[in-house]
């Protein structure tokens, strides 16, 4: 791995490498340079997770002349198909070095297992909703169940907007979580569950369910899940399957008003 | 060229670890410290956007003294010894309990320890309170 980074350094192929380091006693993203190659040695591929292809995006926004490469995990991979297909990279510009993540039957080895089962308490057992249910277990709830469990989890949001200043495939100039028409900004609490359908509704073809958003939560709110309902219907109704591939997703009409190239870094 | 600094957030006393895009010198956003024992890769709506007020023009680099009506920039020396003198002129006509002390949150304990010790053993007044209470 290390040899890898530093051939695609030394020949040029990329000006910097994401990957992650130890640093501070944490494991952080970092950037690897020509300029000290002894360094890539240090380079480790987890167990932190950050959307390196996001930070790739904003770096080449700001700086087209760099060639980038980044370490990528599946989420990372389908994530920059996602921004190659609504053209906020160009096809190949984005270097990738592939890790083998989240353990399956046929991948048992794995450097990366944040989208593992997590522990909640019992209050959301009984009131709420269990981040790791599926789709199909929530739906055999009766509905006005269903109903009062996510408004019990939309109800506990602090509009931190954590959830898009992490998701990888935001990158609207324009963020209808901040447009004054639809959703009144530097108003608390949030308007539920409009705010967070408005974000589910934008996630159709474009999430790649990296499971960022829920990390990034304060309030546990089981996001993955609702995007995950959001996007079957999308594989249902238009066989498009987000991520896996740059073919473009059912929504291109809508393409000219929201992906424009090369879009800067939104407030995050 | 592009770097990421780990760092913690300024703005309360939680201490939440936050992580800095740097690029070019410039600071271009904030990301939470996904490892942090603290905030645990979480922020709330302030530390995500913690880069902001370090690139506002509306900061202040320098103290400001009011002169003739009008803010000028002055050395932190002359701004430490107009405030000291100011402080004596009110409490010499006042007394002690004329004045008052604000420690912070972002401050370390011991430093907090000091403004108490400052405000009881060499003002001699108890007007001491912290920013927390605002």
């Amino acid at each position: 791995m290390h040899e890898k980074v530093l051939n695609l350094l030394e020949t040029g192929k990329v000006d910097i490498f994401l990957g992650y380091k130890m640093m501070a006693g944490h494991p952080l993203p970092h950037a690897f340079g020509r300029h000290n190659p002894v360094e890539v040695q240090e380079m480790i591929l987890g167990p932190a997770r950050y959307p390196l292809e996001k930070l790739a995006v904003e770096i080449l926004a700001a700086r087209p002349d760099l060639k980038i490469g980044i370490l990528a995990r599946d989420c990372n991979r389908r994530a920059l198909n996602v921004l190659t297909v609504h053209q906020q990279v160009a096809p190949g510009q984005v270097q990738v070095l592939e890790v083998s993540c989240c353990p399956s039957p046929l991948q048992r080895h794995a450097d990366c297992s944040s989208l593992e089962a997590k522990e909640f308490g019992a209050g959301k057992k009984e009131i709420g909703i269990d981040n790791n249910l599926t789709p199909d277990r929530l739906e055999a709830m009766e509905p006005t169940e269903r109903f009062s469990r996510w408004m019990y989890e939309f109800q506990k949001c602090l509009k931190c907007y954590g959830c898009r200043d992490i998701c990888p495939v935001c990158f609207c100039r324009e963020c209808s979580l901040e447009h004054e028409d639809l959703i009144g900004t530097g108003d608390l609490p949030p308007e539920v569950p409009i705010f967070h359908l408005v974000r589910a509704v934008h996630m159709a073809g474009r999430c790649i369910d990296c499971g960022l958003c829920e990390d990034a939560c304060p309030v546990d709110i089981p996001l993955r899940l609702l995007y995950r309902k959001v996007n079957e219907l999308v594989a249902d109704l238009f066989d498009y399957k987000t991520g896996l591939s740059l073919e473009q997703p059912p929504f291109s009409l809508l393409f000219d008003k929201t992906a424009q190239p090369a879009a800067a870094p939104h407030g995050a | 060229m592009y770097k990421l600094v780990p760092s913690v957030c300024s703005y309360c006393g939680t201490g939440c670890g936050v992580l800095f895009k740097v690029l070019d010198g410039k600071l271009l956003g904030t990301l939470p410290l996904k490892t942090h024992p603290v905030n645990e890769g979480k922020l709330c709506i302030k530390g995500w956007n913690l880069h902001e007020f370090v690139n506002s023009p509306l900061r202040l680099k320098a103290p400001l003294i009011r002169i003739n009506g009008r803010f000028a920039k002055v050395t932190w020396d002359r701004a430490i010894r107009y405030t000291a003198e100011k402080f004596r002129e009110v409490m010499s006509q006042h007394g002690p309990d004329s004045v008052g002390f604000l420690a912070s949150a972002k401050i370390t304990n011991e430093d907090n320890y000091l403004i108490q010790k400052f405000a009881r053993a060499v003002v001699g007044t108890n007007n001491v309170d912290h920013c927390a209470r605002l």
